[in-house]
């Protein structure tokens, strides 16, 4: 039975059909959330080189209120997670969904809605975060109003999908299409939990079990929403581009379930160091560990799938960011089991390995897999090649050096300042210790928000590109 | 395993729900009922009004407010427990030390010196990375201050009232006139410091050191000629003091030693025995005294065996 319906399902993904309807608005859903991806990422990554620079140069935007760097830094990670990343990740997941259902979108009118929603609600978020309107819950500071219209879009997003599902023409549901289902249900849930949707006015709990469900709620982020969105577009766009079929069913079966029981588990791990109940550290740490499971379970699968065929992946450039996107994932992952043991966590926790950490997992992992997403998905609707593989290529490089770079140094910067406090030098001391690597951080910055501007021109241009392209 | 739809969607919703019920459920009936802490006491609506402003503007993505086991700096001597945040709504934590955690910043220094802080950080502090909030209306500056001077709660009242108490004595000493203001300052150094040289002769290496420490912790409000006119001073009363006039005042080393060491209290002037160690502050105080002052007893009686690394003996100045 197992064997059997693996066997159909890489069949079809490696030979699915065109939908039948040639309307309009075939993809016209998919189309809007790359843009957005793409356009949005110009304005997160500028955002992350400003607070960059304003830590080396205090004074650039003095008295300035709304680009204070206590302003800046949130509407740069919100920006990222859900103006580049999620969007991204979703243009893709327009496309294949319909595509491995054999069926068309159910609605690209709710779809475009939705972008519509979706690109409004960024809007707001950085015009009510410029304007200090935050309830000061990192990940869940947007206003009450803003929350509310995100958890309706992941709704749409959800109720869109599923509909597309009930009336698809292919009886089995391929891996990809049960990661983008949990990730848009479960993030609707988790966000309007996680922003206590029913206190319009806080949005929060009071004392310490506010900072157990706020991290339960951040945590989740990354691990209900970026990563199974991720893991969807990998499991679609790895075995198409290598033609081959996918590695195992019962792997797949494994990483997806065990990454919801697992995950979910793991929020406590960014409260070692603070007076909550032991016994959900423990449970905390030991879920973190037990995160190599469904990590790996993914990674053999995808990596395995992809066995003996680097050539093609090189040679595809929405490949080439996939893949890179999950080695990316295989070094986040694994330090995030070990950040979460308490003897390492003495000198990561409060520096900047943490802010290391998050750039591999937020741009080297999920990023990567949304630019390679995008890049995929777009000479598959507009039926020609992209306007400039350079391009693209250049871009790739420019993130990836930008991406370990940063890593480097802020790996640096944080043991640095982790060692140093627990020598008893004060926070005071060490910022001259750190400048540098806060120097060189700018300057990959400047790269990171070069390439989303490349990137976009690319991505417009080839979506409006008349008849023809340049090579 | 089928994978149908149903399975997908009801099958991880219903995982989450669990394990909402499990790390979130679980953990709120039990902490939900913490009992506030011996320092605990609710805020006033100022501070209140405060806590607000430091909320809008994003003061917790570089502060802290959670001392753990582990931790040296500012406010370690409490670690931090449950019953602190009973009514903090959100709680703020933080995730990151770009800056000193604050939990128990209230009363480490006078309002004055956060005034100056606030319009500039570097007026104070030289190498801070901290951006200037002189955006504020004075009508926000005001409550935002009085949250930071109650963080701590009970513990930061206690420091408040010393602060209060002292900056009362340092005024009246300073409007006395100098020779008051400095003969008060000497007054209330244990005799022991006042009788101490500093033990080093000055070096030229020392007066570098010196130097790099006056400029990283000192400049900003005793002025890079250390007339006590830092870009700091217009904030600060009483203000900084002004070191050219200390010549013949009997300044000695121990006596720059133990300011800088313990700070005064009710000024501006801090304490710097958590950043500066003891080499660091010898240097500053003599660099201070050789330029400024113009009157060094580095290396003067009495002294002990000299240690090992000091430089021969040339006359100091």
């Amino acid at each position: 039975m197992l064997i059997q319906e693996q066997t159909r399902q890489t069949e079809k993904i490696g030979n699915d059909q065109l939908p039948r309807d040639k309307g309009r608005l075939t993809y016209a859903t998919a189309k809007a959330f790359c843009l957005t991806s793409a356009l949005w990422m110009t304005v997160a990554t500028f955002y992350g080189l400003l607070g960059a620079t304003e830590l080396i140069a205090p004074d650039i935007t003095e008295n300035i209120g709304g680009v204070v760097f206590g302003r800046v830094r949130p509407i740069h990670v919100n920006l990222v997670l859900f103006g580049f990343v999620t969007p991204g990740l979703l243009g893709a997941a327009f496309y294949f969904i319909p595509r491995l259902l054999v069926t068309n979108l159910y609605s690209e009118r709710m779809g475009l809605f939705t972008a519509l929603l979706w690109n409004l609600a960024l809007v707001a978020l950085v015009v009510t975060l410029s304007m200090g309107l935050t309830q000061g819950r990192e990940y869940a500071e947007l206003v009450w109003p803003i929350d509310v219209a995100i958890v309706a879009a992941f709704g749409l997003v959800f109720f869109n999908f599923i509909m597309t599902v009930k009336q698809r023409q292919e009886p089995i549901l391929y891996v990809s299409v049960w990661y983008v289902l949990a990730a848009a249900i479960l993030t609707a849930c988790t966000y309007a939990l996680g922003n206590v949707v029913w206190r319009p006015n806080s949005g929060a709990l009071v004392g310490i079990p506010d900072a157990i469900l706020l991290w339960f709620y951040g945590h989740n982020i990354f691990g209900l929403l970026l990563t199974p969105l991720s893991a969807g577009v990998a499991y679609y766009v790895i075995p198409r581009v290598t033609r081959n079929p996918l590695y195992s069913h019962t792997l797949s079966l494994l990483g997806f379930w065990a990454l919801i029981v697992v995950y979910t588990h793991i929020g406590t791990h960014h409260l070692l160091q603070v007076p909550v109940p032991t016994w959900l550290k423990v449970v905390a740490i030991v879920d973190s560990i037990a995160m190599v499971i469904p990590v790996m379970a993914f990674l053999i699968n995808i990596w395995y799938t992809a066995k003996g065929k680097l050539g093609e992946i090189h040679a595809d450039i929405g490949g080439k960011f996939v893949f890179t996107g999950t080695i990316m994932y295989f070094f986040v992952s694994i330090q995030g089991s070990l950040m979460a043991l308490p003897d390492v966590q003495r000198v990561t926790h409060f520096n900047n390995w943490v802010i290391a950490h998050s750039h591999i997992g937020v741009l080297g992992f999920a990023g990567m897999i949304a630019l390679g997403g995008i890049y995929y998905v777009i000479p598959q609707i507009t039926g020609r090649p992209l306007f400039s593989r350079f391009l693209a290529d250049f871009q790739y490089w420019m993130v990836l050096i930008g991406m370990v770079g940063f890593t480097i140094v802020l790996t640096i910067a944080g043991l640095i300042q982790g060692n140093s406090w627990l020598n008893g030098e004060t926070v005071y001391r060490v910022l001259a210790e750190i400048h540098v690597y806060y120097v060189v951080r700018a300057g990959l910055g400047l790269l990171i928000f070069t390439s989303a501007l490349l990137g976009l021109y690319n991505i417009v241009r080839s979506m409006w590109a008349g008849s023809g392209a340049p090579s | 395993m089928k994978m149908t739809p149903l399975a997908v969607v009801i099958g991880s919703v219903l995982i989450l729900f669990t394990v909402v019920f499990v790390v979130v459920v679980l953990p709120f009936a039990h902490t939900s009922k913490t009992q506030p802490s011996e320092i605990f006491r609710s805020r006033t609506d100022l501070e209140a009004a405060g806590r607000q402003l430091y909320i809008a503007n994003g003061c917790v993505y570089c502060h802290t407010q959670s001392i753990r086991t582990i931790d040296w700096g500012l406010g370690a001597e409490r670690i931090a427990q449950a019953g602190d945040y009973v009514v903090d709504q959100p709680i703020l934590l933080g995730s990151q030390r770009t800056g000193p955690d604050l939990s128990q910043e209230g009363g480490e220094h006078p309002d004055d010196w956060h005034i100056a802080h606030f319009m500039n950080p570097r007026f104070t502090r030289p190498l801070s990375l901290m951006p200037a909030f002189g955006f504020l209306k004075e009508a926000d500056l005001k409550p935002l201050t009085q949250y930071v001077q109650s963080l701590g709660l009970k513990d930061a009242d206690h420091r408040m009232a010393r602060q209060v108490h002292w900056k009362t004595e340092a005024i009246k000493a300073y409007e006395a006139g100098p020779d008051a203001n400095v003969r008060w300052l000497s007054e209330n150094i244990p005799q022991g410091w006042r009788d101490l040289p500093n033990p080093y002769p000055t070096s030229e290496a020392g007066l570098a050191r010196g130097h790099k420490i006056y400029q990283d912790f000192c400049l900003g409000c005793h002025g890079p000629v250390g007339d006590g006119m830092g870009p700091a001073q217009p904030w600060i009363y009483p203000p900084p003091l002004n070191f050219t006039i200390l010549k013949n005042r009997e300044i000695s080393g121990g006596i720059l030693y133990y300011q800088i060491m313990n700070g005064i209290t009710g000024t501006a002037m801090p304490y710097f025995k958590r950043e500066l160690e003891s080499e660091k502050i010898w240097d500053v105080g003599n660099y201070v005294a050789v330029y400024f002052i113009d009157q060094s007893d580095a290396n003067a009686e009495p002294r002990g065996i000299d240690a090992a690394y000091e430089p021969k003996e040339e006359s100091a100045k």
